[in-house]
């Protein structure tokens, strides 16, 4: 029986060194570990653990990446405070890749500088880890408890989960769908259906898929409650990676005959725009089922959807346009790099012409920290989740949709179907 | 802190429903401190929760118990959480909770097994949670030895301690 990317990319960092299979427990040899803006509690754990002087090591200085992001410059005195205790833990561990004055969000960092390779087992304490499978790297995010594990040893336990393919199916549109179809699938099957299991997404749309579309499917895999959400390896994957890193890789493909707990087919031919509605990933419907309902703000941004592809229709849309009176549009791109693509093509300017709010990179958007809303108040966002709270006031209402659905509103003033607000879609 | 996984748990249940997340058990965006979120865990799903809970309550819920962020549920056993039983949980929780460690069980059928309110029974070396009023019964299956030792040693943090003193000590 063949095996899945999953099963093999497990394999192959396999203390044990022997083949696995879907439900094997092992203990994996790790090949980098993604630490971010809550370093010091994973020192703190260490501390209470018996290591009174924080970590005794690491186990491989040139393998962690400390990025102090999420809110970059500070957006409180503790973290100001916090990242002064970091920088210096950073010294004195010798962490030799350690990003802690640029603004950014690690998930986008991390592919930015080429720190993840095709093939190579990527783990981070933070739940979108997961979103370097668009790579075809085997990601996914890990406990503080775990890191501490990893930073000491460079191991960890894992349990090789089944796989489901999702063949996606179709043509790219001349705008991004990538998170129309991760919310079309959690609204069909469930906002945990891959629950402890890993995607892997196939079928005649990936090779049209942009990296920045694959990467917020990937990201988005935690959303389903998947442990890994993985691209094949193509040629975009190898333009995208070598640009960033010349260090060498090894892909990673499934077999013909692995075996699969599921296939779901998505015809994005077929696919409505559609939005979660609050309070949860899964609650989702066609856009049409809630237009109407007026909105306070609107925005682009997270791991999930502030690449350039996300900002660009945002601003391909505007152009000409007005954001409608009261509406606050608050736009942040994913990284510092990022932000200098968009500004290179123009798309910020457009954007503040148009009267949206272009803020700093960061995790702002996606948490209260950038935009709080009130009571009553109803926000449209593509970032990752729409908990109840997750923008401050338990009374507000937070929808999910695509940039595209986002902008609509935007412009609209109140929840619309895109193609109702521009022409030629 | 260790955890005996093989002494029995019996305490008054509290039920939730499908999906909670960590935002909402852990909502550290808003209550920095753990003094606060302890007065705010859980309570967009239940407001009562944080106010009348007791030590030694246990929480019963359905699917995918801790979606959303890697946060941790220290805050539950804080306010005293004897343990977790759920239909299924998210992954990063279930391994944050293991490393903690507190007991958390996935139990299929718990959801139907008690109302809130009730009392539940939780015997892990028998494999079961049961109803202390009905009798009725569902199984709690067994970890796998490598989790059996996370608890045994008082939480991950505490095994990797442990490990590395070992390995200095031989100079391995
Ligand atoms: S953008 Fe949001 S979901 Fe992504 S890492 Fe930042 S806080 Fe987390």
């Amino acid at each position: 029986m063949g095996q899945t990317i999953a099963e093999k990319i497990l394999s192959r960092h396999n203390l044990a060194q022997a083949p696995l299979k879907a439900g094997d427990f092992i203990g994996a040899r790790i090949d980098g570990a993604m630490c971010h803006y809550q370093f010091m509690d994973i020192h703190r754990l260490a501390v209470e653990a018996g290591f009174e002087e924080g970590f005794p090591r690491v186990w491989d200085t040139g393998r962690v990446y400390l990025l102090v992001d999420h809110h970059q410059p500070a957006l409180a005195q503790s973290y100001a405070d916090e990242n002064v205790l970091i920088r210096k833990e950073a010294r004195r561990l010798g962490i030799e890749h350690f990003h802690d004055a640029e603004p950014g969000i690690a998930h986008q960092m991390m592919p930015d500088y080429g720190y993840v390779r095709p093939g190579e087992l990527v783990v981070g304490n933070d739940s979108h880890t997961i979103a370097y499978g668009a790579l075809n790297a085997g990601s996914t995010g890990i406990t503080r408890a775990d890191m501490l594990y990893v930073l000491l040893f460079g191991e960890l336990w894992f349990q090789v989960p089944k796989s489901i393919r999702i063949v996606l199916e179709g043509r790219q549109p001349g705008y991004p769908i990538a998170k129309d179809i991760i919310l079309y699938l959690a609204g069909r099957y469930g906002d945990d259906f891959a629950q402890n299991m890993a995607l892997e997404f196939t079928g005649s749309l990936v090779p049209q898929l942009s990296m920045d579309s694959r990467m917020c499917l990937s990201t988005h895999g935690v959303e389903v409650a998947a442990k890994l959400a993985m691209f094949p390896f193509d040629e975009k994957t190898r333009a995208y990676v070598e640009a960033r890193t010349d260090k060498p890789y090894e892909p990673v493909a499934a077999d013909p005959d692995a075996a699969y707990a599921k296939e779901i087919v998505v015809n994005v031919d077929e696919m409505p725009f559609v939005v979660a509605k609050p309070h949860q990933f899964g609650n989702v419907g066609p856009v049409d089922e809630v237009k109407g309902v007026e909105v306070d703000q609107a925005q682009i941004g997270s791991c999930s959807n502030g690449r350039f592809e996300d900002i660009e229709i945002a601003a391909r849309m505007l152009k000409g346009r007005k954001v409608a009176k009261g509406v606050r549009f608050i736009i942040s791109p994913s990284s510092q790099q990022v932000y200098l693509q968009c500004l290179k093509a123009g798309l910020i300017e457009s954007l503040v012409e148009s009267g949206a709010h272009v803020v700093t990179p960061g995790c702002g958007v996606c948490q209260p920290k950038v935009g709080y809303l009130s009571d009553g108040e109803v926000c449209i966002t593509a970032t990752t989740r729409n908990f109840k709270g997750r923008k401050g006031s338990l009374k507000a209402e937070i929808y999910l949709g695509g940039p595209l659905t986002v902008t609509a509103a935007a412009v609209a003033g109140r929840i619309v179907n895109p193609k109702e607000v521009f022409d030629g879609l | 802190m260790g955890f005996d996984l093989n002494r029995a748990i019996r305490g008054r249940v509290w039920k939730f429903g499908d999906s909670v997340d960590t935002d909402s058990i852990n909502p550290f965006y808003l209550y920095h401190t753990m003094e606060e979120l302890k007065k705010h865990t859980l309570e967009s799903f239940r407001p009562e929760f944080p106010k009348e809970v007791k030590p030694g309550d246990i929480i019963v819920a359905g699917r995918n118990f801790g979606c959303g962020s890697h946060r941790p549920g220290l805050v539950l056993r804080e306010v005293g959480v004897a343990a977790i039983v759920v239909e299924s949980a998210s992954r990063l929780f279930l391994r944050n909770t293991i490393a903690l460690p507190m007991p958390i069980f996935i139990a299929p059928g718990i959801s139907q097994l008690v109302d809130d309110g009730e009392t539940l029974e939780l015997d892990y070396q028998a494999g079961v949670a049961r109803n202390t009023a009905t009798g009725a019964a569902v199984a709690i299956p067994k970890f796998p030895p490598m989790i059996e030792q996370i608890y045994a040693c008082g939480g991950l943090p505490r095994l990797a301690r442990q490990r590395y003193l070992a390995e200095t000590r031989t100079g391995g």
